[in-house]
């Protein structure tokens, strides 16, 4: 039984009113104007585990709710003044609970709001007994709504109710406001992903397709700019960052396809951005982790740690307004505005570069495969002594991999390269905390040497080297774990369906 | 899921009006709560506007053969439920009769709404038979409302020896005065003395007010058309606070 109605362009709430006086026991319990605010995390967390949250106002009341999509069913509601950025910033626990490990540490953000006039009806039998409560949604910008809200027990009333709203034209629908209200900017849930979703045809010119790839980073690179310099959470930097490496692979792996001056050109200015958002994003994974290194420490010690949090903080908000200097700067924008032009430039018809008219399937199988091998053979040479730098070049040549097997992904078996990558993504894991750790490691010393001339806490040094310590302990562990997580990447099944996806259209 | 029966042998005492009103002021603080008409008469359920019958009848019911979750309505209340009484409740004793371990039926019958709710409310007939035999075995509380009358202090005593003969272990008696009519001096002597007797008399009493009686024409709990601010209403909200402090709610 239908239960969400939209009212038809023809009917207004008025008429509907009227019919409804006419054909039923009608009693209007309350009407007022109202604002219903929806949230979610910029890449829409909530709405992919089937949530919306919605904060409705009114001078009655202020009140929270996360909805499931496709039922309606209220999971959580709660009277709250304002909406907190981050799950943890909530002061009521369940709902704490709830939202903390769907959020992480992405922030609850404004998606769109609607005004509206909300009247509260209840429908009565004889005896002057509320059989079925209605609640009418009077929207300008979108289609109005009616919701039934079943009595217990009175299902005949539902039954009526839907039959005589169907007569009068409402149409039954399942689709949340919140679609409707994002239909009105162009816009659909789920508009953004961090994730690569490319489709290539294989025999597209590999200038073309390149230049396509490249399209799709600069969109995310440029819808994440805003959140970056806001800084409304993290992972706006992080996104943006992954961008700027996914771009600049693409221009030093997939040579002589564009003109090699630009190539060269954007990839040093690709670099550049790399660099500038280092610190930053350094400094986030710093306060993100930061009761992770707090738990390597002895409980005694674990307090002494604080002033570095401070630190943190402030050395965060110093690199970070350096950062949007640069990015409200002409060395930022000019350069990203050629390379927007570049990229939508027209085809050259005859091109010089030796790959510009490959097909795209022909570059991905020789990108991909001559990468592979380059993975096999320097993670074969790691040894008991190899160097923290050679794991760090292996770990950068396992990125360029990744992001190569990503650009094409459409061009292969879905199911067989999705299964590749996440097998790669595994051995990529121990690398990536590896030098993680090498890195926390180096920069907690030179975070030492700035905060001896600071604080007067020796304690916090002392903490300071004790988690330097901690960190050896882990680094130690992960590095024992390299030779069994490279032996599955490189088991046989693998190097079998690396070589037959992409070695015969390599050579 | 806590079972309270407001019961009493004889009648006219004030039992719907306490399972009525104490089971409205739950739901206010957040108990998913449900009443049971069981009086054939259907006062809880004329109270709340609901028409007195059951799909099937008793017969049905006691049998197993209905859902009671289907029989339930959902009141004007937020949280607040009622299973309807039926005409042919007045026939329970003849029906538990023919079943085997009738006074644990009701028990059995209850069991599954569990779930959907904190507390139960039994509005019970004015009787003693093996209707009342099963609802001491399902409740968890015999709520008494006692008038302070000499003939309601024999009652309370009858009762005593009856739930003592059936050695019900589980069951809390909480008997407590209502329809009290302080201009009565008898009413008083026994306000006094009753307690001394039966240390187990609540606290909180019920006075004799009209706006209990107007109830019936307002169809709906008396916190619910009538002030906070009167007594009546604030000698409820006291009887549910020491009744829920007894319970540990």
């Amino acid at each position: 039984m239908p239960l969400h109605f939209k009212l038809p362009g023809h009917l207004s709430i008025d008429k509907l009113l009227l019919e409804l006086e006419k054909q039923t026991r009608l009693d209007l319990v309350s009407q007022h104007f109202a604002l219903k605010t929806f949230y979610d995390s910029f890449d829409w967390r909530l709405y992919r585990k089937n949530l919306i949250c919605e904060y409705d106002q009114s001078r009655l009341s202020s009140t929270l709710f996360i909805k499931e999509v496709d039922s309606d069913k209220i999971i959580h509601s709660v009277q709250i003044d304002q909406v907190p950025s981050f799950a943890d910033d909530f002061i009521q626990a369940e709902l704490r609970e709830l939202l903390r490990p769907l959020l992480d540490m992405r922030a609850l953000m404004q998606i769109t709001t609607l005004d509206y006039t909300h009247y509260q009806l209840h429908i009565h039998n004889s005896d002057a007994k509320t059989v079925l409560k209605m609640t009418l949604e009077h929207y300008d910008p979108i289609q109005s709504r009616v919701i039934l809200d079943p009595v217990k027990g009175y299902d005949k009333a539902l039954k009526r109710m839907s039959k005589l709203l169907s007569s009068l034209g409402l149409i039954p629908t399942q689709e949340p406001v919140l679609v409707d209200a994002l239909k009105t900017q162009g816009r659909k849930p789920k508009d953004y992903s961090s994730k690569l979703n490319i489709k290539l045809a294989p025999d597209m010119r590999a200038d073309i397709a390149v230049k396509y790839i490249y399209s799709h980073l600069l969109k995310t690179l440029k819808l994440n700019e805003q959140g970056v310099i806001a800084d409304f959470d993290s992972e706006f930097l992080h996104d943006f960052r992954v961008a700027v490496r996914r771009t600049r692979t693409g221009l030093t792996q997939l040579k002589q396809v564009l003109p090699v001056a630009q190539t060269k050109r954007f990839s040093r200015y690709f670099s550049w951005l790399g660099q500038i958002t280092s610190e930053p994003r350094d400094m986030d994974i710093y306060l993100l982790h930061f009761d992770t290194f707090k738990n390597y420490l002895p409980e005694a010690m674990k307090a002494d740690l604080d002033p570095l949090y401070d630190f943190l903080v402030q050395k965060k908000r110093a690199v970070h307004a350096g950062l949007i200097d640069k990015l409200k700067s002409i060395d930022y924008y000019a350069p990203l505005i050629e390379w927007e032009d570049f990229i939508r430039s027209a085809a050259i018809k005859k091109p010089d570069e030796t790959q510009a008219l490959i097909p795209v399937k022909a570059l991905a199988d020789q990108r991909i495969w001559v990468i592979y091998k380059k993975v096999i053979k320097q993670a074969s040479a790691i040894k008991e002594d190899a160097r923290p730098s050679e794991l760090h070049e292996l770990r950068k040549t396992c990125k360029k991999l990744r992001y190569l097997m990503e650009f094409f992904q459409s061009l292969y078996p879905e199911t067989t390269l999705k299964m590749l990558i996440r097998s790669l993504k595994e051995f990529q894991e121990i690398l990536g905390t590896y030098q993680d750790l090498e890195i926390q490691q180096q920069t907690l010393k030179e975070l030492g040497k700035e905060m001896y001339s600071q604080t007067e806490s020796p304690q916090t040094l002392l903490a300071m080297g004790a988690l330097i310590e901690a960190l050896e302990k882990q680094k130690v562990e992960t590095r024992s774990a390299f030779d069994e997580r490279f032996n599955d990447f490189n088991q046989a099944d693998n190097r079998t369906i690396f070589e037959t996806l992409f070695k015969c259209g390599a050579a | 899921m806590k079972t309270i029966a407001a019961f009493n042998i004889k009648g006219g005492v004030g039992k719907t009006s306490t399972a009525v009103n104490l089971a409205f002021l739950a739901s206010k603080q957040g108990f998913r709560t449900l009443v049971w008409d069981l009086d054939p008469q259907g006062a809880s359920s004329y109270y709340f506007r609901i028409k007195p019958k059951i799909k099937g009848g008793s017969k049905n019911l006691v049998a197993g053969q209905l859902d009671l979750d289907d029989l339930i309505k959902g009141t004007d209340f937020e949280g607040l439920d009622l299973l309807p009484a039926d005409f042919s409740f007045r026939n329970l004793d003849l029906i538990l009769d023919g079943k085997k371990k009738p006074t644990e039926r009701l028990q059995k019958l209850l069991a599954p709404l569990k779930h959907d709710y904190d507390l139960i409310f039994l509005d019970c007939p004015p009787t003693i038979s093996l209707l009342s035999e099963a609802i001491f075995e399902a409740a968890d509380v015999l709520l008494s409302p006692v008038i302070p009358t000499t003939l309601s202090q024999r009652t309370l005593e009858q009762l005593k020896v009856f739930l003592h003969d059936k050695k019900l272990k589980k069951l809390k008696l909480m008997p407590f005065f209502s329809m009290v009519d302080k201009r009565k001096k008898m009413h008083l002597d026994i306000m006094l003395t009753l307690p001394v007797q039966h240390p187990e008399m609540l606290d909180a009493y019920i006075p004799y007010a009209s706006d209990i009686e107007r109830m019936g024409s307002e169809r709906m709990p008396l916190a619910a058309f009538s002030k906070n601010s009167t007594r009546s209403v604030q000698a409820y909200q006291a009887l549910w606070q020491e009744i829920s402090r007894l319970m540990n709610l």
